[in-house]
């Protein structure tokens, strides 16, 4: 599903947000992206999407090498992609509603099918009651999970979700993350990037660490931190 | 590419405008202006070089016959000048005519005119008039060939300047007229650079959602279209009402000035301030959502 080799990604500014990664993530995998502030994970989360290209190295997505897609074939790409994103990105102009509906509009969903689907998701999230609400009406936590429903309305193969439980208590966290395992049960490819903790190791999934831009641990059924066990695991490695 | 996007297109855009009501109307104002300006300028034009082609109308030729013509050889002498290029007019002007309009000329003197009265020297001859300055020279070397005509008289001096009066107002017109519409155009697109600028993280996310270009062209395309018809609607309403209230004005006390007249003129100016505000609208939304689309 994704691939990447040599991966870098040195920002105009000259700050290298990724050096020289190397991944493959199977079809149905749920992986943690894990590492400090500032470690890239946003940043390899951009490449994943195409909405920005590596210096360096390649970056396969549904077996298409990204930096040869035509500027037409993108949003087809992005299409079989639902994302988080950090900021969560929401149409100030639109209800939470339509924002929601605004990825079916997208893939020219029957209106149908959209008034059916919509508000299972919101459901799914716990905004039913919001739906009439505008973004900048809503707090922080709201926002983020209106940004989740948005990923997950259209079914994609994968959802890349950037700190999708940054501004949730642990109990909303446990829920959003219950979901998104529920989604991974189901077939769909899950990337999380987070500072949770606990949410990873309860999880106990693959986990990807990066570490000013190096892949620095990827280890399958893991925990946040490098365990004494694991440690020694990774060096005898 | 079916109804149902265009369907989608039309509610965002009715959305939109509403929801962006000040800057809708600010754009909408900006058109309507521009366009005003414009339209009054070419209802300026159009009128400057209507008096020119008046007043190139009132160039006269004119030709005198042989005091030995015969009848039959003035109707001749008539038709072949009528049959000259560029020659609108001929009037027969007999001896007699000719001598009356001079004494109106004299006014009060007519005493000088008395002693001609009875041996009455003038003769015969045409008034001829032509389509443009251009043409007086020409139609009147080939009537001067004409076997019937003694002699042929035109104002020389007037015509070569009148001549190039107007030409200067048309080229002047033409100039103006150009460089009002790229100023129409610079500030109008200003304005709609400012509402799509104003919506260019909106833009941006849709496309990282998966909206291709077209989707999120459609909208904005309908709404640049419809401010741009309405501000030019607005500058028509405008240019109509005013240019009827001043053509009535006028040719009740300024009989003599001539206008263009109201129809087809106003219909006309409409017609183009609409394609104008529409090319202009939808044309200058997608040119500045252009680069925001890099997303
Ligand atoms: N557009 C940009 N231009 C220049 N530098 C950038 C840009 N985006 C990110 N960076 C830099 O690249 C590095 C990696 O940033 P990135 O956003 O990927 O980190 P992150 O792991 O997501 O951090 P956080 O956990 O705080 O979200 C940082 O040093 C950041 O300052
Ligand atoms: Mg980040």
């Amino acid at each position: 599903m994704v691939l990447m080799e040599h991966v870098s990604k040195v920002y105009s500014n000259k700050t290298v947000a990724l050096l020289n990664v190397g991944l493959e993530i199977k079809k149905g995998e749920f992986v943690f992206v894990v590492g400090p502030s500032g470690a890239g994970k946003s940043t390899f989360i951009k490449l994943l999407i195409r909405e920005d290209l590596p210096t360096q190295g390649r970056v396969v997505v549904n077996g298409q090498d990204l930096a040869t897609l035509r500027p037409r074939q993108i949003p087809l790409l992005r299409r079989t992609i639902g994302v988080v994103f950090q900021d969560f990105r929401l149409l100030p102009n639109k209800t939470v509603y339509d924002n929601v509906a605004f990825a079916m509009e997208v893939v020219e969903s029957p209106r149908r099918d959209i008034r059916k689907r919509v508000p299972a998701v919101l459901d799914l999230v716990g905004l039913r009651q919001k739906a009439r609400a505008f973004p900048a009406e809503l707090s922080g936590g709201e926002q983020q999970r209106v940004a989740l429903a948005r990923a997950i309305v259209n079914n994609p193969a994968l959802v890349i979700a950037d700190e999708p439980t940054g501004n949730l208590d642990h109990e909303t966290s446990m829920g959003i993350l219950n979901l998104l395992l529920e989604i991974n049960r189901m077939g769909t490819t899950v990337i999380m990037a987070t500072h949770a903790r606990n949410l990873v190791n309860a999880a106990k999934k693959r986990v990807i660490a990066l570490e000013k831009g190096r892949l620095v641990r990827d280890d399958e059924e893991a925990s946040y931190e490098i365990t004494r066990t694991a440690m020694t695991a990774g060096g005898r490695r | 590419m079916g109804l149902r996007a265009w369907e989608y297109a039309i509610r965002e855009s009715a959305v939109s405008i509403r929801r962006n009501g000040l800057m809708s109307l600010a754009a909408v104002s900006t058109i309507g202006l521009a366009l005003l300006i414009l339209a009054t300028f070419l209802t300026l034009a159009a009128n400057l070089q209507h008096m020119a082609g008046y007043l190139e109308a009132q160039v006269e030729i004119r030709a005198f016959l042989r005091a030995d013509a015969a009848v039959k050889v003035r109707d001749e002498t008539q038709q072949a000048i009528s049959a000259l290029p560029g020659v609108t007019k001929v009037t027969f002007v007999s001896r007699e005519e000719a001598l009356k309009r001079l004494r109106q000329q004299f006014g009060e003197q007519q005493g000088v005119l008395d002693a001609v009265e009875e041996m009455n020297p003038l003769p015969d001859g045409f008034e001829i008039k032509v389509d443009q300055p251009e043409s007086v020279e020409k139609v009147a070397a080939a009537v001067e060939k004409l076997p019937g005509i003694e002699k042929v008289k035109y104002q020389q001096g007037l015509v070569q300047r009148l001549f190039r009066l107007t030409q200067a107002v048309r080229t002047l017109g033409i100039a103006l007229a150009a460089a009002l519409a790229a100023a129409t155009l610079f500030i109008i697109s200003n304005t709609i650079r400012l509402t799509v600028f104003a919506r260019r993280r909106e833009v941006a996310i849709m496309k990282l959602v998966g909206a291709t270009d077209a989707f999120i062209r459609r909208p904005f395309f309908l709404e640049g279209l419809a401010l741009g018809v309405v501000g030019a609607v607005v500058a028509a309403l405008a240019i109509w009402l005013s240019y009827s209230w001043l053509v009535t004005g006028i040719s009740l006390s300024l009989p003599f000035i001539p206008l263009v007249s109201r129809q087809p003129f106003l219909a006309n100016l409409s017609l183009v301030l609409v394609v104008l505000g529409a090319i202009i609208g939808a044309g200058g939304t997608l040119f500045s959502l252009k680069r925001y689309l890099k997303v």
